[in-house]
């Protein structure tokens, strides 16, 4: 327990940290999992094909080698990219593959008269995906968006851990673990930091579930 | 763009061994994920058998294992377990460790390593496999107990077989999850190919002592992307394929006459 009280200092600037770190990368996610999930969808088959790559891509790829890209790689190339964009836009691009990949399964659930009702009232394709669609979309995806949240958080754990200088929870547990030597207790309470985030996450998504999902 | 293409940044490629380094070290991070998902498929096929057993201290211990373990962020068991193993551990992996097997393998921390690996993925596939038994309709087993099977015999016979089938799909993503996560042991200091690619770069730690061409890290590690994009592709296309072939199966099933299949009255 001393672990605990004689470091919260930092194992809560490491929570905040995660924090921050998962909510930015869970804007960047949706977005451009929003973005790719339209283009698979789309008319044209060179535009589902390039989502197709997107996916296969972003999905297959380790995050570590990621980061790895996103931050040393860049900087090597002279792009001036810091630790914080770099980890959030690693861990976005990872996560929105999946994220892409949900929705897609979502907009498949939407009834295909749903589509063409927005049609023949008129609206464009892109209208009739953004208005109609994708809202009714996500309502039946919450579920399975909740638990790419939760592998999101666990995921942050990798940024910190790799060379982008982010001190999250992990790396504050290590900081922790190497000034006291209580290896158990500094790695206990990180996960312990881990649980709230994710307990969170879960309650939050299941508030959303109940207000807003669609039951297929 | 520039910098990207440019093909002076594409040299390392072809000069000396880095290739063959590249690919050796890839060739670890495989054989590291055909040991994890093989214990952790047996490990999790037991806990989800405990988590829908009928005793309810066996039932309760497992969910609470798996739930502890599917909660906890990978890297970070492993960094616990590579900082936490006593002394005693590594002696007895770096005495004991058969000779055959790459220096890699027989590193002090790849217990920690692929214990790790196990542990985390042996819960989320044991979550899994539970799904899968439970999506079974109960009248199959109570059939099979009608038959007189027993407990092993239903599940072996009857609810396995069936279970596992439908969750081939899940299972195959999990483990291509698993095979990506094998890089996060570079950061125990395995030499595996992230921590090779690192090292043909310079950032290892260790400067540069290579005669030949230090890389670029950025085109390194998308080429390291590369081989994972590859193999896990293939990865889910075995098992799209898997699929196709067991639905056609059932299909055929399902479809011929019954007549045939009746008991002689």
């Amino acid at each position: 327990m001393d672990v605990l009280t004689d470091n919260l200092d930092d194992f809560a600037a490491g929570l905040w940290v995660t924090t921050r770190l998962v909510g930015a990368a869970f804007l960047v996610a949706v977005v451009l999992g929003t973005l790719v999930a339209a283009l698979r969808v789309s008319e044209s088959r060179p535009l589902r094909s390039v989502g197709g790559l997107y996916v296969e891509t972003f999905r297959n790829v380790p995050l570590l080698v990621l980061l790895f890209i996103t931050f040393p790689g860049l900087r090597r190339g002279g792009v001036d990219i810091n630790a914080w964009t770099a980890g959030i836009i690693a861990l976005g691009l990872y996560t929105s593959a999946y994220v892409a990949e949900v929705l897609r399964s979502g907009v498949a659930a939407v009834s295909q008269g749903q589509r063409e009702a927005g049609l023949s009232l008129g609206f464009g394709q892109v209208a009739v995906l953004r208005r109609i669609v994708l809202p009714q979309a996500f309502r039946t995806v919450i579920g399975p968006l909740g638990s790419i949240t939760i592998a999101m958080i666990k995921n942050s754990a990798i940024v910190g851990a790799s060379i982008v200088a982010l001190d999250d929870i992990l790396k504050e547990a290590r900081v922790v673990n190497s000034a006291t030597f209580q290896t158990t207790e500094a790695f206990f309470w990180a996960a312990v930091c881990y649980l709230l985030l994710t307990l969170t996450a879960t309650a939050a998504f299941r508030g959303l579930e109940a207000r807003y999902a669609i039951r297929r | 763009m520039g910098y990207l293409f440019d093909p002076d940044n594409w040299e390392w490629v072809v000069t000396e061994n880095n290739l063959g380094f590249l690919l050796e070290a890839f060739l670890i991070n495989l054989q590291i994920a055909v040991i994890a998902m093989v214990l952790a498929l047996a490990v999790g096929l037991v806990l989800a058998l405990g988590a829908i057993a009928r005793p309810a201290p066996v039932r309760l211990a497992a969910k609470a294992w798996v739930d502890v373990f599917r909660n906890i962020p990978l890297i970070l068991l492993i960094l616990y377990l590579a900082l936490s193993q006593p002394q005693s551990v590594r002696d007895f992996w770096s005495d004991s460790a058969p000779g055959f097997l790459p220096d890699a393998l027989r590193s002090e921390f790849i217990l920690a390593g692929i214990g790790g690996l196990v542990l985390y993925n042996s819960a989320v596939l044991a979550e899994v496999f539970r799904a899968g038994i439970l999506s079974l309709a109960r009248g199959q087993r109570e059939a099979a107990a009608a038959l007189g099977l027993s407990y092993l015999q239903q599940m072996r016979h009857v609810v396995l077989p069936q279970g596992l089938r439908r969750m081939v799909p899940a299972t195959v993503s999990q483990l291509i999850t698993l095979n990506k996560d094998t890089t996060l042991v570079s950061i125990i200091a395995i030499q595996e190919v992230v921590r090779s690619g690192r090292v043909l770069a310079g950032t290892a730690g260790n400067p540069f002592t290579g005669s030949g061409v230090a890389a670029p890290i950025l085109h390194v590690m998308i080429f390291v992307g590369l081989l994972f994009v590859i193999a896990n592709y293939a990865l889910s296309r075995l098992s799209r394929r898997l699929e196709t072939r067991e639905s056609r199966r059932i299909a055929t099933v399902r479809t011929a006459p019954r007549v045939s299949e009746a008991p002689p009255a």
